[in-house]
Parts: C-alpha cells; structure tokens; sequence
C-alpha cells in the first residue's frame, strides 16, 4: 500500500481531510493569480515571496511557502493567523488586495492544508486534464455554455476542478465568462478560451455561425484534402463561397504568387487559347520550374534569414544569396536546407551558409532565430522567466543558446573550445539543451543533434512552421496568426488542416515545391475574391479568395513592366529587378516608402498598403509621376504612335490587369478621351488614367 | 441635430440614460446640442483639445530619469544622482534640470506596471491600452482621436515625427486613421516633409481627374466596396492637405525664428518637438514625437548622460533641453492648458546594473509622466519600492493610463468604434480613472 495512505489511516478522525499541495493549494494561488508573471510569479518575485510561474516548480513554492522567512506564512498553532490566509484575503495589507474572500472555497483549501499539517502531500499526479464540452456550437448571440474542467489523476476517479481552472478568452470582447466557467457569446465567429489547471492547458472552441442559416456546399468541386477540411469549417459557420475565379483571374493571381510577376500578354493569349482540361496544372509546374520563381522564393529566405550587408558585409551577403539562390533552384528539400543552415561553419564570404551563425551576433539571437524560423516559436519570452503560455522553460532558452554559444562569429564561423552562456538563474553556465526534449554534451555534435531532431518526421514544430508559413504566402493569412507563434494557446483556424499539411510536407520529403503545387491546385486556392454580401466580413476562413497587397518589391517590379521604365537601385545595372534585389543595403527609397522590409528584425509581413504617407508619395513623388512622363517610357512612346486611344488603352489593361476592357469600361474612357482637344490634352488625360490604373485596388493587390 | 453622414457613429437615437447626462454636462457648459453633435456622442467635459506624445522607444530606465532611489545599493541606484525640483519633496535626476524647474507643471506617475517585457508587445499596450492579442490589432491613441474626432481638415488628425511606431497605427480602424510619416530628420538645414510639393503640370484639376479614374477602377473591380476602399486609400486626406497652402505651412520648420530653434536644441528630439508644436498649433489632434535610442542595455553613462565619451548630450539632457522648450512654448502660447503631453517609453529597465554597465528590460514598475490638458501638476502619483522592483503604492495599469488620456480628450471610455466587420469594439476596457491627476 501507498505509505502516505497508510498514514492518513493511522490518524485520528478529527483531523480534517488530507490536501494535497501540488493539486489543491497550488491551483487556488493560481486561479487567484499569486503566481502570475506580474505578481510573485514574476522572475524576482514580489513583496519577498516568490513563486514559479503558474506553479511550474512544486518543490520551490512549498519551500517558498512554509521555510522561507523563517516559517511565518504558516501558523501551525493557529491556521487562520497565517499570512498564506490572511494576506489574500486582504485581513492584513496586501499589495494586491483581496484575491478571495475569508469563506470563499479557496481560503478553505488554504485553511484545511494549514490544519492537516501543511504536508507537502504529493497524494497523486495529473495524468490528463480535459474540458467539457471541447467544442460549442451556439445558436444566438447571448447563449451560454458551462464548462466543466475535469482532472484525471494517476489514481482515483476524475475530479471536477472547475473551481480551480482558470479561464481565460483569447478575444474577451467576444466571450464573456463568469466566475464558474459559464461562457456566453456576445459576437459572431469561431471563438477560443483557454482553460488551465496546473501546468496544463486546453483551448475550448466556441462557433456562433456567421451566417444566418445552413449552406449547401455539396457542389463545391473539391480537389484534395485543402478543400475537405476548408469546406467542412465554413459549413460550421454556415458561409456561402464565392465562385471559382476564371482563367484570366487564376492565371493573374498564381503568377503573382509563384514567381512575383505579373504574366506576359503572350502568356495571356497563350493560357486563353489553351483548351486543355488540366491547363491550370500545367500552368502551375512551368510557374514552379521557372527562373523568376528562384529569384522570389531566395528573396522570400533572405527576408526571412534577414540577408543584408550591413552585418555579413556585401562579400558574405552575396555568397549567401548565392548559396540561397542554388538552394531554390536545386529544390533542396526544407529540412536539409534547415540542418545545412544550423550546423553550417567556415569562411563566410564563400561558404553562403555559414552567414546564418553570423546574422546573430550571439548565441541567444540565434537561439531565438532558429526557434522562430524553424520551430514557430516564440521562445524569446523564456530568456527572463518560463514562457507564461507555452511550454518553454528558462532551461530551454539558455540550453539552446548554449548550444551555439561556442560559435565563433567573425568572417570565419568555427566551432571554438570557449564559450557558454550563463543560466540568469543558477548563474552557472548553461547546459546546452534541445528545447523541451533533453540536456546534451558540449561536445561539437551538439548543433547536428538539434538538427537532426528539428527535422525528424516526428518533430511536432518544423513541418508545422513551414507549411504555416507556406499557406500565407499564398493565401494571404497564417493558419496560425502571427506565423511565428504556434502553440496550444494560440489554436489555428484549421487545426487538422495544419496538421494534414506538415504530414503531407513530410511525406514528400520536405518539398517546396510539392506544397506549393497541392495549396494552388486546390478548389480553396482558386476561389474568386468577389465577396457576396453574406461572406463579405470573412477575413480567416476562406470562403472567398483573400485580397494581397503586393509586397514593395513586386509593387515596384510591376510598376516597371507596365510603364517600361525601370527602377534605378544603387549602382546595380539599370534593369535590375526589385525581386533580385537580395541585399537591403541597397538604396531604394520607394522600396522603403511602400513598406519593404528592413530585415532588422523579424519581417513576417511587409506593412499594409495604404494611407497617406503613401498616398501622398504616389500623388507628388517620383515613383508615378517619372514613369508617366518618361519620354522613352511605354506610355509617351504609344502616344508618338499612331494608334487609336481604344487600343492603347486595352494594351494597359492586359498589361496591368491581366484582362482585356469590358463593354461598360470601354464606354467609360470612351466618353472622357473623345473630347480632348489636341496632343497635349491627350497626353494628360492618358497620364491621368494610367496613374489611376497603377494606384486602382485591382492593379496594387493580388486578387 | 443629429446626422446620419458618418456611418460609423451611431446616432441612432439617444437614451434616456444619455439624456439625462446630456442634462448634466449642460452644468458644465456643453449645451445638448453640442452633445447630439455627431462625434461629440463619445465626449465628456475635458480640457485637453489635442495631445502630444513623446515616445521614448527601447524603455527608458526609470532610475535614471524620474524615479531615482539614492538610498539603494551602488548596483541599483546606478551612476546618476538626484536633484530637488522646484515641487518640494520631489526629486528627480540630476540630468534633467530644466524639467525640475518645471515640476509645478508636471505630474509623475511612478507606478505604471505591465507583465510584458518585450519591445513590441510593450509598445503596444502601452499605446493602445490593449495587450496585444492574435484576435485584433487595437487602434493606438492618435488613430482612436482621429476616429472620433474625424471631420474633414486639411491637416491630418494623426501625425507622427518622424516614422511612426509599428505597434502604434490604426489597428481594426481604417487606415485613414494611420499616422502621417513625415520621415527624415528635423534637425537637418536641408529638412523638408517629403512630397508635399506638387509634381509639374499636376493641377488640382488634373490631381482630380486623377482620382476620378481610380475610383472607376475600383468601381469595376469591386462594385459593392466603393466608399470602403476611399477611407483606406488616403486620398481626399492627401487632397485636402494640398488643397490649403496655410495647412502645407505649418510643415515648414524654416517659418520659426531662430531663436525659438535655437531653445529646443539643435538635435533631431528638439527640432521634432518644435515642429510637433507648429503642427498642434496649426490644428493637429495629435502627435507622436519617437526617440529612438533608449534601449540601454549597456553603458548608461554614454547612452543617457554622454552621448559621446566626454559629450553632455546623451538621451537624458537632450529629453530635458526639448521637453522643457515645448512645455514653456506651449505655455507662452496659450496652448498647455488644453494641451496633454505624455512622455513615456514602453517599460522600465532592470534595478541591478548588468555587468556591461546597462539595464535590461523591466516592466513591473516603471514611470510615466504628464503634463498640460488639465494634468495636476506638481506631484508624484504612485510609488515604487525601495529598489524601483515593484509598486509600493498604488499601481496604474496600461488600462488606466489610456483610460485617463481618453478622459482628457475627451472620450468616454465605453465609447464604442467599429472594426471592418462591424463588430463594436469599447475605446477602453478595465482601465480606471486615474483621479489624483485631474
């Protein structure tokens, strides 16, 4: 028999049940927030008593409750006296008030361990820690739903601990909770709260339809598993699609996507007269088999591995574009591309790889660097105190840091015999570590280690991370949002789709390509941006095509193919592309005023579009305004010619769009150019209607 | 009257709760008319019309500036001392001297705490008054003013010098409400805002027809999302500021006289103050001055004090030769009494000096300071502990301190605004009224 239960027995039956300190006292002082980051959780505690953060460490809060200050908190003779009682329930100044009330079932808790002894009982373990129910589907704005926590203990039978969870809404505008777990629903949408009970915690999904009533999708064409489970959350939420965009539109968008340019009028007429069925298929593999796709992907890496001369020098950052640029174009499957970039060592300036050590001037940067990029994880939090809504511990911080921290960073990247990290909190060194997995030996393996189990099949974070990222560059949106933060707390859009993506992404051994052709194959892909006025307000479920501003450089690089005039970048040759430009240094202040990133921290997104720094610059500013009236450029040229107004202006059209005039568009310019009068007139209004056509929504955005 | 233009105000109808409150500010001279004004539904009686605010970006160390323990260990109180300001009782650092001598007009808050000790979550509670979250991005203050306040001036109601804060933008409102970037260095002979002079040939005519034909683009593109798409663009805001030469002026730092530049100091900070007054002068709700720099992991000598090894013009005497100008220029000019001015960074940083000689990140206590729109001054409100770890007394939440500037212009907190999807989103939430300052 278990010795403590043998105990309990032997005492008499006065004695008031036994508590068990790590899973009854130590959910009170979390629920009541004691041991939250702004409060004694915090890394130096607060009012002289510290305790881990949500209770991570058990052993350090008993000690901390019943040994630190030479036992006061804890008044054996008389319980009710003790400061662990009378100070949350503010009998005696608390600096942070009453937290429960004398007789409130907390205080209990308290008051019945004091009497039992103050045992540091450890009567059972927490096996599994489940919410009831895990999903709700609400009917109307202002149902409500009990939840119930329940604990699963290594023995006994489960325990309600609704009492003890705490519960939190990620959007508190959109759920209201009360003291006992009762959620009502005061907005519209697919809405999480986070239930936590000791270390554990569990997101609870609750829908409230968007639309008014049940949708049919079953004439949907669905093309692969995408469309499965994208259809299968939008009839949850009773959103009627938009309808498949036509040829012109799909041919538009997925250039765009794939290789960062706009397609070539003869590309136009080509995929117009193609008849065959599988057209869009084939369409996609030239995309991915093209040059301009290598250029954009190595530009979408070195904004990720924040590629720029200022810290590699243009020697390293050449090479290191270079060595990218090979990658892409040799379809390097991720996870070697990722162990090659983690273990990477030698001379900068001809080894690109090695530039990844040198981006991070220390081993914590490039601890939170690799977290970030290849693990979707914040781990930075964890530098000063255990990450509050993840898993990541200081150890983990530290021990990742560790692991690089006998890098040497000059031009050279070598593994040295010096350096460590020291631990903020042993001040010893740290031992490196493989985040949440185990410690290692500073051996010289130790990055290959990490490598090799950051890009293991069974590695729940790196497939997830890439096929997260991969989804917005096309789709507009993270199914995780920020792409850098996946964690339990903070639930996808479509958990099982992220889930069927990095499987599919490692059963195709980790191909770029594959996943870029399976997201723009799918129906979900090829849907038009019209809204309706039903799916109009839907920003996250794909009932329509999202709307994507183009980035600065594709922006740019458009701009240049539709007036003919280039854009000039430093010293480079005059013709040089935006999307080729790898290197930040290089001068390019339109770039800059249309929000291209400055690769200084992490760039997951180039700002939005818009507003009137921006608009003021395309009204008054160079950028427009020189290309317009370029004597050489597209515009002034087809004006010396001899054609008609008509046909110049459905060659901007398919240049710029992608599509030819319709009727009602031909009639609109119809009426506004057939009363200029004379060539200077005419100049004008067709400078005038080409800066409308480059500032329109449908030429600045990927529809 | 009440009227239906702005579709982002509700003014459908008044209670009778709101009646009878209407009732009762009539008590304080706003008349019921002017409470069923559109946009005044969201005012209570204030006395700021327009703030500014000072941005000391990377967390400026509250032991240095505003909140010194003199009595701490070496490792703690740091390299700096306090001096008597001209408020008794209350200290501050030695560096600041012409702030001292302006404390009667300045209020300190030296219990402001916040959980978050990362730069851009930081930045972005503290400037919305939100933490942030995956589900919304919450509109900073300058973005909500230009909301509420909205009206069609020729200035822009947002303005930030001379990049604005990536965590403080419009958030869910529309992207008119996004800060004007007016870019480069005020500090520079050569200093113009950038493309505010017309492009040759470009008439207001031309500029016009312009905007006709990207408006039928759209029109065709998206027929049903027309006036959406016009809010976002920028473009009648850009229009109206070209339109007005007077408006254009008021960008123009050169229209000062030198003595008026020579008393803000000739660095970027003082020479971005003097052209945030010229702008709040000219009529701008709101503007935000950013000083970078305040990141002092290390070296606080040369960051804060220095500037240069040997120098006097590091970030601290720089803060106080600017902060002090305007606050007087505001005062000669009649303008500090409806004028708030705010000046804080996104924490504070770490008691212990680290081995580098710096401070690290700390946001469980740190400062904040106010002055002008109706701010009490001369007084300390809150306290830190003995070692600036924690409040001793009286801790201000993120949630208070935006609460109370929204009181101060003006705007209730329960004042609801729109997200794009229509979902109403309050102002303020949880935050409590700061009282002691007003």
């Amino acid at each position: 028999m278990h010795p403590v239960l043998l105990f309990v027995l032997a005492v008499p039956a006065v004695t008031p049940p036994p508590v068990d300190f790590q899973t009854e006292v130590i959910p009170v002082l979390t629920r009541a927030g004691c041991n939250s980051g702004a409060c004694h959780g915090a890394a130096a505690g607060r009012g002289g008593l510290h305790l881990s953060l949500w209770g991570a460490d058990p052993e350090g809060d008993y000690d901390a409750l019943v040994h630190d200050q030479e036992g006061r908190r804890v008044h054996w003779i008389d319980p009710e006296r003790s400061l662990l009682v009378r100070k949350p329930t503010a009998d005696l100044k608390h600096g942070g008030g009453r937290r429960f009330d004398p007789d409130s079932p907390s205080a209990t808790v308290l008051l019945n361990w004091i009497r039992a002894g103050a045992e540091k009982r450890s009567l059972r373990r927490l096996v599994r820690f489940e919410v009831e129910p895990q999903t709700f589907q609400a009917k109307a704005v202002g149902d409500a739903v009990p939840l119930r926590a329940i604990a699963h203990f290594d023995q006994g039978k489960p325990v309600d601990v609704t009492a003890l969870a705490v519960f939190s809404a990620v959007d508190p505008t959109s759920i209201e909770l009360n003291a006992t777990g009762r959620a009502t629903i005061r907005q519209r949408g697919q809405h999480t709260i986070l239930v936590r009970f000791l270390d554990r915690i569990v997101p609870v999904r609750i829908t409230l339809p968007l639309g008014e009533r049940p949708v049919a999708l079953g004439a949907v064409p669905r093309t692969n598993f995408i469309d499965d489970e994208i259809l299968a959350t939008l009839k949850i939420l009773q959103l009627p699609v938009s309808a498949p965009a036509d040829d012109l539109v799909f041919l538009r968008r997925v250039s765009l996507d794939l290789t960062g340019s706009l397609p070539t009028p003869a590309q136009i007429e080509a995929f117009q007269k193609d008849r065959r069925a599988d057209k869009r298929a084939r369409l996609i593999e030239a995309l991915l088999d093209s040059a301009e796709f290598n250029d954009f992907w190595t530009l979408k890496w070195a904004k990720l591995l924040r590629v720029d001369s200022r810290t590699l020098g243009p020697e390293g950052a050449k090479a290191y574009q270079r060595w990218l640029h090979q990658q892409i174009a040799r379809n390097t499957p991720l996870d070697r591309l990722a162990r090659e970039l983690i273990c990477a060592t030698g001379d900068g300036h001809t080894q690109g790889a090695a530039n990844f050590a040198r981006t991070s001037a220390t081993a914590g940067a490039q601890a939170e660097m690799v977290s970030q990029l290849f693990m979707g994880a914040r781990l930075r939090c964890a530098n000063c105190h255990n990450h509050p809504l993840d898993r990541w511990t200081q150890d983990d911080y530290h021990g990742l840091s560790a692991l690089f921290a006998r890098l040497e960073r000059g031009r050279v990247v070598r593994y040295s015999t010096r350096g460590e990290v020291i631990h903020p909190r042993t001040g010893e060194p740290a031992q490196p570590r493989i985040p949440g997995e185990r410690f290692l030996e500073g051996n010289g393996e130790e990055r290959a280690l990490l490598a090799r189990w950051l890009t293991d099949p069974n590695n729940p974070y790196f497939a997830r991370a890439m096929v997260n990222r991969l989804w917005k560059e096309m789709m507009g949106r993270g199914l995780v949002e920020p792409v850098d933060d996946l964690r339990s707390t903070n639930p996808a859009t479509h958990p099982a789709l992220l889930d069927r993506l990095a499987r599919d992404l490692v059963e195709h051994r980790y191909d770029l390509r594959h996943t870029l052709r399976v997201i723009a194959l799918s129906s979900t892909y090829q849907r038009s941006s019209s809204t309706t006025a039903s799916n109009r307000g839907d920003d996250r479920f794909y009932s329509h095509a999202l709307e994507k501003p183009l980035s600065a450089e594709v922006f740019s690089d458009a701009l240049t193919t539709v007036t003919g005039v280039s854009e000039s970048f430093g010293t480079l040759p005059l013709g040089t592309r935006a999307i080729a430009l790898h290197d930040i240094s290089i001068p390019a202040p339109a770039l800059d005023l249309l929000g291209r990133c400055s690769r200084q921290g992490e760039c997951d997104e180039d700002s939005p579009r818009g507003g009137l720094t921006q608009m003021l610059h395309l009204i008054n500013g160079r950028l427009l305004n020189d290309r317009l009236t370029a004597k050489e450029g597209r515009l002034q040229q087809v004006l010396r010619s001899q054609r008609s107004d008509v046909a110049i202006v459905q060659e901007f059209y398919l240049l710029a769009l992608s599509r030819p005039l319709r009727p009602a568009e031909q009639a609109f310019w119809n009426r506004h150019f057939q009363d200029a009068r004379g060539a200077d007139e005419r100049r004008q209004l067709f400078e005038d209607f080409l800066w409308g056509l480059l500032t329109s929504r449908e030429f600045g955005t990927n529809h | 009257m009440i009227s239906f233009k702005d579709p982002y105000h509700r003014c459908d109808g008044v209670t009778r709760r709101e009646a009878l409150r209407a009732g009762v500010l009539t008590a304080f001279g706003v008349t019921l008319a002017d409470w069923l004004r559109p946009g005044v539904r969201a005012a209570i009686p204030s006395s700021a019309r327009r703030a500014i605010l000072l941005w000391l970006d990377g967390g400026p160390s509250h032991l240095d500036t505003f909140d010194l323990k003199p009595e701490a260990p070496q490792e703690v109180r740091g390299p700096f001392r306090p001096i008597a300001t001209q408020t008794p009782g209350i200290q501050i650092s030695e560096y600041l001297p012409l702030t001292a001598k302006r404390m009667n007009r300045l209020a300190i808050i030296r219990s402001m705490t916040s959980p978050l000790g990362e730069h851009n979550l930081g930045s972005h509670y503290l400037l919305t008054g939100y933490k942030p979250t995956p589900a919304l991005h919450y509109p900073s203050y300058g973005s909500v003013l230009a909301e509420v306040r909205g009206g069609k001036h020729a200035l822009p109601p947002y303005i930030a010098i001379p990049e604005a804060v990536p965590s403080a933008q419009e958030g869910y409102l529309p992207r008119e409400c996004r800060p004007f970037a007016v870019g480069g260095d005020p500090s520079r002979p050569d200093f113009r805002v950038r493309d505010l002079e017309t492009y040759p040939e470009v008439t207001p005519r031309r500029l016009q027809r312009r905007n006709e034909f990207r408006l039928a683009f759209d029109r065709f593109h998206h027929p049903a999302e027309e006036r959406e798409a016009s809010r976002e663009a920028g473009f009648d805001q850009a229009q109206r500021l070209l339109a007005s030469n007077e408006a254009r002026k008021a960008f123009d730092l050169t229209q000062e006289k030198s003595t008026v530049r020579a008393r803000y100091g000739s660095r970027t900070l003082g020479q971005a103050c003097l052209l945030a007054r010229r702008l709040l002068e000219a009529g701008v709700p709101f503007v935000t001055v950013t000083d970078r720099g305040w990141d002092t992991h290390d070296n606080l000598v040369l960051r804060l004090k220095e500037g240069y090894t040997g120098g006097s013009v590091g970030k601290v005497p720089t803060l106080d030769q600017a902060f002090a100008a305007l606050l007087d220029d505001l005062a000669e000019r009649g303008m500090l009494e409806t004028t708030l001015v705010l000046v804080m960074g996104e924490f504070g940083r770490t008691p212990k000096l680290n081995p580098g000689g710096g401070r690290d990140h700390w946001p469980r206590v740190f400062s904040a300071v106010l002055a002008g729109g109706g701010i009490k001054g001369g007084q300390v409100v809150g306290k830190s502990d003995r070692r600036g770890e924690s409040p001793a007394e009286r801790p201000i939440t993120p949630e208070d301190l935006a609460c109370t500037i929204y009181h101060t212009l003006g705007i209730q907190a329960s004042h609801e605004l729109h997200t794009r999807d229509g979902r109403p989103v309050p102002v303020n939430q949880q935050g409590r009224l700061i009282k002691e300052l007003l």
